[in-house]
């Protein structure tokens, strides 16, 4: 609205500028042929009084009359015409009449063509400016799309990218849940036939030790009878039950301990995949390092030393179910960085305002140009089809969730050590 | 307003009738021209027309003076109907101080009047008037024709508005002073509230209205 004001200078309805209607050029022909005519002296004013136009004949007769005509417009009286003449003229009426009759005519054609030139010229004018203006626009928006088109290929590639990140992430999660479910659901089938198992074991070694007992008595009593003792010790020997007397401990302490074992490793699991724990608000960092390294075990090659030097630390918020995975991610990569000889470290303790975890190894460490890439999902320094790349990006990601900061550091050996620090105000504020 | 200067003791007005295209604005003037008394008014001036189209618009002064000595002059004009000269109706409806909306009552030319109506509140708005005072009469021409909406109907529909409705036949001369004084009768109570031409000149709605439609000694 304020625009259109801006534009529209010229207002229909303007009172006209009347001098601009009557210029004495235009009709100073008119009056010289008036005064040709008989007119002695004409004399054209407008009502404020100035004077448009006079014309004077060669001598003003002793006897004149005078003939005043007034001009009008729109209805309007705006001057007046001044005719004198010999007073004998007659022809001084008509000429008068003629006159003011041609100049009403001249003003009014001129008034008329002020109104139609103003009107036009604004109106070209507006819409001239709005045409620039909408030029304006289309530049703007045809620039937008030119840049919007050639941006576009980089743009899909950008988010091709970002979407096969995303579902690798999805996949590894997923990869995760499965696992978890898949060790929660043995756990739990397990869990019953390993504890008739030790049940049983136990009560077997009491059985054996009765018949063992009994075995004992029948020698005892047959040492009387030389023949059938020398009958007993042949089958003795014949049966090997020396050897199964010292054995039979053994074999049960063995089974009874491997049980023990299995039962351990199975609650280890559910562990683990916490699948009893529904959403975990918090998790202890030495209990998660002993559950994994109990389920890791068998990845461990067997020359390795482990290290673990926990300190008690506070509760870290998050969940302990992503700390066991990105866990048992780093240990998986000291593994397969050093596999023979490997020395595996596992530290935490809480000082200077943070806790401290770290797992380092005495494998070829990180070089210092790969240490900013390490995080990124695919990045991968293995063949094709050994590594995905994703083991450190969904490791990255846990720790990040939960507040905490990983980074990777070398270890006086040359090995690489991966750091993770929770601040202890974010561990506090649970 | 057009202009007010209060040291030549003159106010110009503006009044405006606008409507679709063969509607019958120039047709009133005419009327109007031909049936009020020249003391009051000035002459008509018709601005190059195509076709007998209005391409500019048409003008028609009145002239009067308050008992106080004010002058003022209403100005009439007419804006061109035809959708495509949208940029002179709204040249021609800046300041307008009332509008005549002058409507066809052909049964067929209801739509067209719509648009227009629709346009004139576009545009009372784009120049910087406001419809809820800006004085407004609406007048249903073209009475004397066979085909047209009957007098009730027009009524029901557009007495909820609020607008007055007047009914005439320009081109025989109904009803075509009676919208000019309904009109001038809405433009003064807008004046007298701003300008006191009661209090202040002495000029009165009455004697407003009779003064600008004056008709002519047979």
């Amino acid at each position: 609205m304020k625009k259109y004001h801006e534009q529209i200078e010229y207002l229909v309805g303007q009172e006209p500028n009347l001098v601009e209607l009557l210029q004495a050029a235009e009709i100073r022909e008119l009056l010289r042929e008036a005064v040709n005519a008989g007119a002695a002296w004409i004399l054209l004013t407008l009502d404020d009084g100035s004077v448009v136009c006079s014309e004077e004949g060669r001598s003003i007769p002793p006897e004149f009359r005078e003939i005043r005509a007034p001009l009008s417009l729109e209805g309007e009286n705006i001057g007046t015409i001044i005719v004198r003449g010999d007073s004998g003229c007659s022809a001084l009426g008509g000429i008068s009449a003629m006159l003011r009759s041609a100049i009403m005519i001249v003003m009014h054609n001129n008034l008329k063509r002020m109104l139609t030139a103003e009107m036009h010229t604004s109106l070209v004018t507006r819409t001239y400016d709005e045409l620039l203006s909408k030029n304006l626009d289309l530049s703007a928006s045809e620039a937008r799309y030119r840049e919007l088109a050639q941006s576009l290929e980089l743009k899909v590639k950008e988010r091709t990218e970002q979407l096969g990140i995303a579902n690798a992430r999805l996949l590894q999660q997923e990869k995760m849940v499965s696992i978890g479910q898949l060790a929660a659901g043995v756990a739990h089938e397990i869990n019953n036939p390993i504890g008739f198992i030790k049940s049983n074991l136990a009560t077997l070694k009491k059985y054996s030790g009765r018949l063992l007992e009994m075995l004992a008595w029948y020698e005892e009593r047959t040492a009387d009878s030389p023949l059938l003792a020398a009958g007993a010790a042949a089958k003795k020997t014949e049966l090997k039950l020396e050897l199964v007397k010292s054995d039979i401990w053994d074999l049960l302490a063995q089974s009874l301990a491997g049980a023990e074992r299995v039962k351990k490793i199975v609650a280890d699991l559910k562990g683990v995949s916490h699948i009893d724990e529904s959403v975990d608000r918090e998790f202890d960092l030495a209990q998660e390092v002993e559950r994994i390294m109990t389920v890791i075990q068998p990845q461990i090659p067997d020359d390795a030393v482990i290290v673990q030097e926990i300190e008690p630390t506070p509760k870290i918020p998050g969940s302990g179910a992503l700390f066991c995975q990105a866990l048992a991610n780093l240990i998986q990569n000291a593994c397969l960085a050093r596999p023979a000889g490997l020395k595996l470290t596992i530290a935490a303790r809480c000082a200077n305002g943070l806790v401290r975890f770290s797992v380092a190894d005495n494998g070829p460490g990180v070089p210092p140009e790969l240490r900013n890439r390490i995080f990124d999902p695919f990045f991968t320094t293995r063949k094709v089809g050994e590594g995905t790349g994703m083991g450190l990006a969904v490791v990255y990601d846990i720790i990040n969730k939960s507040g905490g900061n990983i980074f990777v550091a070398d270890t006086l050996g040359g090995g690489a050590m991966f750091v993770i620090e929770y601040p202890v105000a974010a561990v506090e504020g649970v | 307003m057009i202009e007010y200067s209060e040291a030549d003791n003159k106010m110009v007005l503006k009044l405006v009738y606008y409507g679709p295209a063969m509607s019958g604005k120039t047709t009133n003037l005419l009327t109007l021209h031909e049936q009020l008394s020249s003391d009051s008014r000035g002459e008509l001036m018709v601005l190059d027309t195509a076709d007998d189209r209005t391409i500019f618009f048409d003008l028609l002064p009145f002239f009067l003076i308050t008992p106080s000595g004010l002058k003022i002059k209403l100005k009439v004009y007419t804006v061109p109907g035809q959708v495509k000269h949208d940029a002179t109706r709204k040249a021609v409806l800046q300041r307008a101080d009332g509008v005549v909306f002058i409507a066809d009552s052909q049964v067929g030319e209801q739509a067209k009047n719509a648009n227009s109506f629709e346009n004139l509140e576009q545009n009372i708005a784009l120049v910087g008037l406001d419809i809820e005072t800006l004085p407004l009469v609406i007048q249903f021409n073209k009475r004397d024709l066979a085909d047209i909406i009957p007098e009730e109907a027009l009524l029901e529909k557009w007495q909820q508005t609020g607008i007055p409705v007047l009914f005439s036949s320009a081109l025989t001369g109904e009803g075509v002073i009676e919208t000019f004084a309904a009109i001038a009768g809405l433009v003064y109570g807008h004046l007298d509230e701003k300008f006191g031409l009661a209090a202040l000149h002495r000029l009165s709605r009455d004697s407003f209205v009779d003064q600008l439609c004056c008709r002519a000694e047979p």
